[in-house]
């Protein structure tokens, strides 16, 4: 209690010096906080935006599915898939594809229709978000089509023009019939882009005399648990099918994403590491400025372990309230930067996509414990470590040579 | 022939076997029997009424359909029933093809990417319907079997793409029976020299005056339990088609 009594009084004998530390110390402290929350919310809205846009954490097919294309390769029994997805609290969204023509006058293409319920989908992911014009399908059928963006430009139409679609109904008759545009999705990346016809479920039944079969069950619970546990929960329910995580679906994406964590993990060190350096210096420079102070203690007939425990308590006294102030700065920093994004849209007004992953624009911190904790921590190992070794020195050293030191 | 396309077969196997046509002699050579079959052909218009029998592992689809053709490069085809795909038409005009949906009152041209589709769910695509050539301009060919077998006298004739020409088959084999110079069989094989469809010709008869097999069935390679046969039920040969029969707005008729 002395000693901290002591190391209190020692730290307001010099304001100047200690405002130095104690600002440099909390700044860093709330710089690192913010910073560190900013690349989480990056990785996050990245492995977010691969899952909740379109693919899901979870995607369950019929085994020959993916590589087939059939329309007659369907998810076997998708109602207990379904049922399981709902008892684990987990959004499910049953898909049907087929291929088929879509044409505007005198302009046609081959389309990719994709059917969904859309009240059950809109629960899944996030695709319903990103109109370019218009609107999402309505929850009831209705003979509406929301279409690719490059396919709406290919067949020159905007919202409410008619579209004829014609295609191979699994009874193979030829189904045709008369759509309207409900909307027009962003630049989602090529396959969407150049293909997607999405329509209501009940409409695509119609068209492709589906008799209530799926080809696909997106799975997704939001952030809620990961991938593999999802995959776990409905895999007793889903014998027969093929069950993937969004990272067996799209490999590529994944080693571009692990590629990136990497990457940020390897900035964030380099930002741990100049923060850390910046306050070492500061404690280096304001520890060494006192060497012939502890040289005058230990002539006076102070041991070198009391000297070394006295600065020890002041390293940590200013190390605790400087972080404690610093912490509290950063968090609220992250939390502000988590409910209110960095807008990026005036550096790509269209948006960003690569691999078929639309980047958000808004940059979104993500607040943790361990955002907070982590600097916090490394602050006090640097701080302590910062006045140990001038404070060992000046123990260790001969009294009269301290006290000449410069 | 060679492409099998689904009119140039019909309109083949409507119009070139015939006795008429093709002196039944055993000493018709590979490039008569096959210059008989592209000329007769050409220049020829007809009217018939078909069935279609598709039979695949996920459905069976019988369809009955009134036919026009005229030469090589016009065919109009409109399907009578099923009810539901009845009025649905198709036109071939050259390389085009157009299709008639009467649900909706809509004429469609197929665009090229959807030409590798099949044509109302048959083993046949849209470009089964507009790829044609001529066998003896287009292949290499010679008789490669004369004789009995399995008790039948045949010919047998085999196709091989000239370097230059523009066909989808690597190889033809056409089977001709010796007694009448009709198709028996023929089989399509692909660029890697796999067989990749099978035509059967059968159930000879006199329809439209002349000696046709009237029964005509596909069968894919890949899919040996599946096919589509086609059966003319009547046939009128030289018919008084104009140009302009085949026309988008008669296809909406």
């Amino acid at each position: 209690m002395l000693t901290l009594r002591i190391a209190w009084r020692n730290l307001w004998r010099n304001n100047r010096r200690t405002a130095i530390t104690f600002a440099a110390l909390s700044l860093n402290t709330a710089v690192l906080i913010a910073s560190f929350a900013l690349m989480l919310g990056m990785l996050d809205d990245l492995v977010r935006n691969a899952t909740d846009l379109v693919v899901g954490q979870v995607q369950v097919h019929h085994p020959k599915y993916r590589s087939e294309r059939s329309i007659y390769d369907t998810v076997i029994k998708p109602g207990d898939i379904l049922q399981a997805a709902a008892s684990a609290g987990i959004a499910a969204s049953p898909r049907a594809y087929g291929f088929g023509l879509v044409s505007h006058g005198k302009n046609s293409a081959g389309a990719r229709f994709c059917g969904v319920f859309p009240e059950k989908e809109k629960k899944t992911v996030e695709l319903y978000k990103h109109l370019l014009a218009g609107n999402y399908l309505p929850d009831k059928p209705g003979k509406k089509l929301v279409l690719g963006r490059k396919l709406a430009k290919t067949l020159e139409v905007k919202v409410g023009d008619e579209i004829i679609v014609v295609v191979q109904a699994a009874d193979g008759s030829m189904g045709n019939d008369i759509y309207h545009v409900a909307g027009i999705l962003k630049s989602m990346g090529e396959g969407i882009d150049r293909t997607l016809a999405m329509v209501h479920y009940k409409d695509m039944e119609d068209l492709f005399a589906l008799n209530g079969t799926f080809h696909e069950i997106v799975l997704n619970s939001s952030g809620k648990m990961p991938e593999d546990k999802v995959a776990a929960a409905i895999l007793p329910s889903a014998k027969g099918n093929e069950v993937m995580t969004w990272r067996q679906l799209m490999p590529p994406l994944n080693d571009m994403l692990n590629a990136m964590n990497g990457m940020l993990i390897l900035f964030g060190a380099i930002f741990f590491l100049a923060a850390g350096l910046g306050v070492m210096n500061t404690m280096l420079m304001s520890t060494f400025e006192r060497i012939r102070e502890f040289g005058l203690l230990k002539a006076i007939g102070a041991t070198p372990w009391r000297i070394i425990k006295e600065v020890s308590a002041e390293a940590l006294l200013l190390g605790v309230a400087s972080t404690l102030a610093g912490g509290a700065i950063g968090t609220f920093l992250a939390w502000y930067f988590q409910y209110h994004p960095i807008d990026l849209t005036g550096f790509a007004p269209d948006g960003i996509s690569a691999m078929g992953v639309a980047m958000n624009p808004e940059w979104r911190a993500t607040l943790s414990p361990e955002t907070v904790w982590m600097p916090i921590v490394v602050m006090w190992i640097i701080s302590l470590l910062a006045v140990l070794w001038p404070a060992v020195r000046a123990a260790r050293l001969d009294p009269v040579k301290a006290l000449v030191q410069v | 022939m060679k492409t099998a396309g689904l009119f140039i077969i019909i309109t083949i196997f409507l119009t070139a076997f015939t006795p008429a046509s093709i002196g039944a002699g055993a000493h018709a050579s590979a490039k008569n029997i096959l210059d008989r079959i592209d000329d007769l052909y050409r220049g020829k218009s007809s009217h018939a009424k078909m069935s279609m029998k598709v039979v695949t592992s996920h459905y069976t689809r019988e369809m009955i359909m009134e036919e026009w053709t005229r030469g090589k490069d016009f065919s109009l085809v409109r399907i009578l029933s099923p009810r539901k795909d009845r009025g649905t038409a198709t036109l071939k005009a050259g390389k085009d093809i157009w299709n008639y949906l009467p649900k909706i009152k809509r004429v469609i041209k197929i665009p090229s990417s959807m030409m590798s589709r099949s044509w109302m769910g048959s083993h046949f695509t849209n470009d089964d319907l507009v790829k044609e050539s001529r066998m003896a301009d287009d292949y290499n060919y010679s008789i490669t079997f004369e004789g009995k077998r399995n008790g039948k006298d045949i010919i047998e004739l085999t196709l091989d793409p000239k370097p230059d020409a523009a066909v989808v088959w690597g190889k033809v084999v056409i089977v001709v029976d010796k007694k009448d110079m009709l198709p028996v069989f023929a089989r399509y094989l692909d660029e890697d020299m796999k067989l990749a469809r099978t035509m059967y010709f059968s159930n000879v008869k006199i329809l439209g005056k002349r000696k046709i097999p009237s029964t005509m069935k596909v069968v894919p390679a890949d899919k040996p339990n599946e096919y589509t046969e086609f059966s003319v039920l009547n046939i009128d040969f030289d018919v008084n088609l104009d140009r302009n029969f085949f026309s988008i707005r008669n296809l909406k008729k």
